[in-house]
């Protein structure tokens, strides 16, 4: 019998470290539940980074999320990149290691964007196959996270959560569901993110994301460059009443405000738990999750082109 | 019956080429490049990619599209600020997207992207105009600088041992100071230029007003010390000196080396003084991690 969570811990309330916030965290020691990193930043790093993120790591609970794994890639998998995540992993203790069911290059290449995959019989296969070479070479818990997208492909044999739901139950590894992307596909895409949410395997859900979206009218692109939208809280609530709770994490990575704002969205997350657990029967409220993205503002001040997550680059920092 | 992994990689080298096409998705749809991997018209795309409620096959291609150049030129932009504040916005974009031509991403992370830009732009210099250091000079080297800057920050570094301090040199026997070879730290970068390239630099980061500089000869030592850079201006004779130490050579060769073409007449009378203010400098701003002696008497901080 597969255990909520896949057995791991309830890490409760995240933030997603970005450096901008070093000085804030190193000198204030924030209550925060638990950092989530993006990998590629520290992999490497023998300067301020990594020393930030070991400082970090002695007084919290570090979750490991990679942009470049690219484990729908028909390119073979990066050895080198493997070992050095699964090095890291070790370094601070990470308590599970993620990415995105994507892939992000092809002939060598690296688009760093997380590009689809055509949800086929074929794919699944491929990428089932893959996540267990990952998961032997990493020896630590492996999560794969549902993307953004903004294209389907015409051979796609099935709705994406029956693919994300096959995926994680034939290779044996969790899920990170993230609602904003889901809210965002589900715009993008026109299918319902409630029967998304009801559908994946909910005790393979590890870890939640929450992340802000910029709308453009015709389609939703996921910037994480703003607050929760209500319908994206809606399907959080959801999801927390359905797997009973999960690690929750805030991505926040363009126009990133003062660490306390950042950490404020993600604490809203409390009310919206303690609103779900009150209600009658902790009946939910999806009605407002499927509304028409239309009737959310539209961002018109935001020039084109919009860019989506993810572009984290640490820059230099020079007396 | 096909191979599922090719009819993917297929789909995979299509949109990847697609996407990536310098004049749009349309343009990229029509590619040679796309077409050997999936030979489909614009007004058949939807046989690839499905259109949705609110946009077309070749409008939801176009996000992303837009998406590859707009990320990496941001992120090319947050690692050449003061290039990017050179070049102007549109310049800028230019010069990146014809870098990714030619240098596109191969790396997992993004700290690589922009190793090989200052050898683009050397690249794709026009031809000069006048004698003496011209503005494509003075783009060429501040991307240089900041290429440093960045492999500097996030590169080895002497944080976590203890450096030679002067008082270290100091207790080093004078009949061994000839022969001693003193170890250089590896975040140490010794660069010439033809401008100040590193005041324009520290103005655009600091946010100020910044003026292109006349061209100066400039000499430069980089490092990093608690896990920021810090670069000194050298002027020729210490900056000759310490290059011959970091290239190995031993104290009295470098002296010598350095003194002996040193393109004015040394004054001897003050060389000594000099040089104990210099080294006095250097360890303090930690040039150095210890010093092998020819007796092999290594001595490492």
């Amino acid at each position: 019998m597969v255990t909520a969570r896949l057995g791991h811990p309830h890490l409760g309330l995240g933030v997603g470290l970005r450096s901008v916030h070093y000085p804030h965290i190193l000198k204030e020691h924030p209550e925060v539940d638990w950092f989530e990193i993006i990998s590629e930043n520290y992999m490497d790093s023998q300067g301020r980074p990594r020393y930030v993120l070991e400082q970090i790591a002695e007084r919290y609970p570090i979750v490991m999320h990679g942009v470049s794994l690219s484990i729908g890639s028909t390119d073979p998998l990066n050895h080198e990149y493997l070992h050095k995540l699964k090095t890291l992993g070790a370094s601070v203790h990470a308590h599970w290691i993620s990415d995105h069911l994507c892939w992000t290059g092809v002939a060598g290449r690296n688009t760093h964007d997380l590009l689809p995959v055509p949800l086929t019989e074929e794919t699944l296969r491929h990428v089932v196959d893959r996540i267990r070479v990952v998961q032997d070479v990493l020896e630590r818990p492996f999560v794969l996270e549902n993307p953004s997208s903004y294209v389907t492909f015409a051979c796609s044999e099935m709705p994406e959560w029956e693919f994300i739901s096959r995926m994680a139950e034939e290779a044996d590894c969790g899920l990170l569901l993230d609602v904003n992307n889901v809210y965002v596909s589900s715009v993008n895409h026109d299918f319902d993110p409630i029967e998304y949410v009801e559908n994946v395997p909910h005790e393979r859900i590890v870890q939640c994301h929450l992340a802000g979206h910029t709308n453009c009218g015709t389609h939703l692109i996921d910037t994480h460059d703003g607050h929760v939208i209500d319908p994206v809280w809606e399907l959080y609530r959801r999801a927390h009443q359905l797997t009973g709770g999960m690690s929750t994490l805030l991505e926040w990575d363009a126009r990133i405000p003062e660490f306390p704002v950042v950490h404020a969205e993600v604490l809203k997350a409390k009310q919206h738990i303690s609103d779900e657990l009150e209600s009658p029967q902790g009946t939910p409220r999806p009605e407002a999750a499927k509304r028409s993205h239309a009737e959310d503002d539209v961002d018109n001040h935001i020039s084109e082109p919009v860019v989506p997550h993810p572009a984290v680059l640490v820059a230099a920092e020079v007396e | 019956m096909s191979d599922p992994v090719s009819e993917l990689n297929r789909l995979q080298r299509w949109m990847q080429s697609v996407i990536t096409h310098p004049d749009g998705v349309a343009a990229g749809i029509d590619s040679d490049s796309a077409r050997q991997h999936i030979d489909v018209q614009r007004s058949a795309v939807e046989e690839v990619i499905s259109r949705s409620q609110a946009l077309d096959s070749i409008e939801r291609l176009h996000v992303y599209g837009n998406a590859y150049y707009a990320r990496l030129i941001e992120c090319m932009g947050g690692e050449f600020p003061a290039t990017h504040a050179a070049l102007g916005e549109e310049a800028f974009s230019g010069f990146v997207m014809g870098f990714l031509q030619v240098s596109p991403s191969t790396s997992y992370t993004l700290g690589e992207l922009g190793r090989a830009f200052p050898e683009y732009l050397a690249s794709s210099r026009p031809p000069r105009e006048i004698d003496g250091p011209d503005w494509a000079d003075f783009l060429i080297e501040l991307a240089t600088l900041e290429r440093t800057y960045s492999d500097v920050f996030d590169g080895p570094g002497e944080e976590r041992i203890t450096l030679m301090q002067a008082d270290d040199l100091l207790s080093i026997p004078p009949e061994s100071w000839g022969d001693a070879r003193l170890q250089t730290a590896a975040s140490l970068r010794l660069l010439t230029f033809q401008f100040p390239v590193q005041e324009y630099a520290a103005s655009i980061r600091k946010q100020e007003e910044a003026t292109i500089p006349q061209s100066a000869e400039t000499r430069l030592a980089i490092s990093r010390r608690d896990y920021i850079v810090r670069r000194r201006p050298l002027a020729p004779l210490p900056y000759a000196l310490l290059r011959q130490l970091q290239q190995g050579a031993t104290l009295g060769a470098a002296i010598e080396t350095a003194v002996s073409n040193a393109e004015t007449d040394v004054d001897m009378s003050t060389f000594a003084a000099r040089l104990q203010e210099w080294f006095r400098s250097w360890t303090g701003d930690g040039y150095f991690v210890g010093v092998d002696l020819e007796s092999d008497q290594s001595v490492t901080k």
